[in-house]
């Protein structure tokens, strides 16, 4: 063996390895054979006739209402399209685009107030500087225990889908716009909470330390010193899950409230799929533009 | 030292406590109240509501082990095993939904990436230029483009509704949900991929490059192993999400949590209810835990 082959061959065998990462891959793998598997989806009996009798059913409603069995002309399709437009989708668009807005805001509140209380180098007896004369365990254990509440409440918040929010608030509010904005408020800030946590967590200390040994107390430490370091990365996770917001919005008026989801399921009852593709489209357009907008906001934040 | 502190002076300080963007959000949040006639009034739930609160949030730490209501047709299956079973078949959505998206993002990641094209742009004066790297230059931004369009199309339509579309057009099947999760997670995942392949450091390369190293060679041994880590971290975070767009699905009539979960809320079975959630609860902070030591491992 050559000195290269050599080097190569010790060079290989003292590549990074590590025996958990080797087992996740594993397990991955182990997952989606058995999802493949006992899911279900290998028996699926493929194309039968009567799937492609639906499909074609479908395929002939999707056609704009006063189309279908004409052939395709441009001024109709438009025509009918600006009306239901007019009629109720746009008014349906702008809901959406409002129930996105107000939710990430009062996401971003409660995730906001959440976050330094979920805060270990915030949330203890002695923040940043350390106590000369050292809290007893009850008053470290207290704080301790304020974190991990504070932890477990962010990760119930975002662990239930916005869906599963919604359906069970619109139980408790009834049918207003106010299921769907809390839905998606307690959702993303159980996300914005523990993203916010976590950054002001790992925030340079020398600044924060600096005004508590000047004797700031919490609340001054947290407006003149917490507040201005971590703003603009919070607004970048503002904005990021904004773009989820619309995404989400559209869909849990499906539940029966107001939002394009709303003439989605209404169109969807009454099997008018060409309808209900429209209002789809009107959501993806939604999206779309919201994406653009995030990505023009962060990176004036990015800037700034 | 001198520049670093003249900006520091000159700007204003962070964003977000400008006057200016405070009252453009204050707006914004005036405008949707306003928007969406919300009166403040109607948060508070009534009575009714307040007592359906109470009697769901009531058994929140009393979760149903055995299966609520009288008349328990026989055969019916014990309340833990239902659960067991949603939960598992929440799982097999998510999982077999994560290989056509993780295969689908990789292939249109790359072609939205400018990876692949952009070195033999820079590159012209070197003089090694094959017709091979003039088609890549000439196509290359049009390609990209058009992935990336590709992408935003279907990551735009939400799983719930790309779900909502094929019933209608196939009825239900199982296959129905995995391709509603797999589409627009392939668009999302291909945006995000393709952002880390070009964020990826290129000094291997380039380097694997100027020996003569193909194109494929170049990305596999180059490219890919600088930007796999995050890829792979991004992707567990996304089974996780997938976790919860199949417990989501069972809304729409697939036996995941989510029709379970609804079941037993229009029945009034709140106890129930908490079992399933819990459950749901667990699912995703075992994958959470499980993609944070990963992340750990891989990217630090």
């Amino acid at each position: 063996m050559s000195d290269r082959a050599r080097d190569i061959d010790t060079l290989y065998r003292q590549r990074p390895r590590s025996r958990f990462l080797r087992g996740s891959g594993w397990l991955a793998a182990g997952l989606v054979a058995a999802g493949w598997l006992g899911g279900g989806f290998l028996g699926d009996p493929g194309w039968t006739p009567r799937r492609a009798e639906n499909l074609t059913r479908f395929l002939g409603e999707v056609v704009p209402y006063p189309l279908q069995g004409e052939p395709w002309d441009w001024t109709v399709a438009v025509g009918w399209a600006r009306e239901i437009w007019n009629e109720r989708l746009a008014a349906a668009t702008l809901e959406t685009l409002a129930i996105s807005v107000l939710a990430i805001l009062l996401a971003g509140m409660l995730g906001g107030l959440l976050a330094p209380w979920a805060t270990r180098s915030f949330a203890r007896p002695d923040p940043f500087v350390p106590d000369p004369r050292p809290a007893g365990p009850a008053r470290r254990a207290a704080w301790n225990l304020l974190v991990v509440v504070v932890r477990v409440v962010l990760a119930l918040l975002r662990a239930i889908p916005e869906y599963v929010w919604a359906f069970l608030l619109l139980a408790l509010f009834g049918p207003t716009a106010w299921p769907l904005v809390l839905a998606l408020a307690l959702h993303n800030a159980g996300i914005l909470g523990k993203l916010t946590a976590d950054m002001v967590e790992n925030l340079e200390r020398s600044t924060l330390a600096a005004l508590r040994g000047l004797g700031a107390g919490r609340g001054a430490v947290a407006l003149a010193g917490i507040v201005p370091l971590s703003m603009n990365r919070f607004l970048l996770y503002l904005f990021y899950r904004w773009e989820t917001c619309v995404r989400e919005a559209t869909v849990l008026g499906m539940l029966g409230m107001v939002s394009l989801g709303y003439w989605i399921r209404d169109a969807r009852a009454r099997n008018h799929y060409d309808e209900m593709v429209l209002a789809m489209l009107c959501g993806a357009t939604l999206v779309i533009v919201g994406d653009l907008v995030s990505a023009m906001l962060r990176e004036l934040v990015r800037r700034a | 030292m001198g520049a670093e502190h003249a900006v520091t002076v000159r700007g204003r300080g962070p964003l977000a406590i400008r006057p200016a963007v405070a009252l453009v959000l204050v707006l914004a949040g005036a405008w949707s109240v306003w928007a969406l006639e919300l009166a403040p009034s109607a948060l508070w739930p009534g009575r009714e509501g307040l007592v359906l609160a109470g009697e769901f949030f009531g058994r929140a730490l009393s979760p149903s082990l055995t299966r609520e209501g009288v008349d328990i047709p026989a055969g019916t299956p014990p309340l833990l095993l239902t659960a067991l079973r949603a939960a598992a078949l929440t799982v097999a959505f998510a999982a077999a939904a994560m290989l056509p998206s993780v295969i689908g993002g990789l292939l249109l990641g790359l072609g939205a990436s400018s990876a692949w094209w952009s070195a033999d742009r820079d590159r012209g004066r070197s003089g090694r230029v094959t017709w091979t790297s003039r088609v890549r230059v000439a196509v290359g931004p049009a390609v990209s483009a058009c992935c990336r369009l590709l992408a935003a199309a279907l990551r735009s339509v939400h799983e719930l509704l790309w779900a909502v579309l094929f019933l209608a057009a196939l009825g239900i099947t199982p296959l129905a949900a995995v391709a509603a999760i797999a589409l627009p997670y392939a668009g999302t995942l291909a945006k995000v991929f393709g952002e880390m392949i070009d964020e990826a450091p290129r000094p291997a390369a380039g380097a694997l490059r100027e020996l003569g190293a193909a194109p494929v060679v170049v990305l596999a041994f180059g490219l890919l192993p600088r930007a796999l880590p995050d890829m792979t971290a991004y992707a567990l975070y996304r089974f996780e999400c997938g976790l919860r767009s199949a417990a989501v699905l069972g809304f729409f009539g697939f036996p995941t949590l989510g029709y379970y979960i609804a079941a037993s809320f229009e029945n009034l079975y709140y106890g129930e209810v908490w079992t399933y959630l819990y459950v749901l609860l667990a699912l995703v902070a075992a994958v959470d835990w499980w993609s944070g030591r990963v992340r750990e491992r891989l990217v630090a």
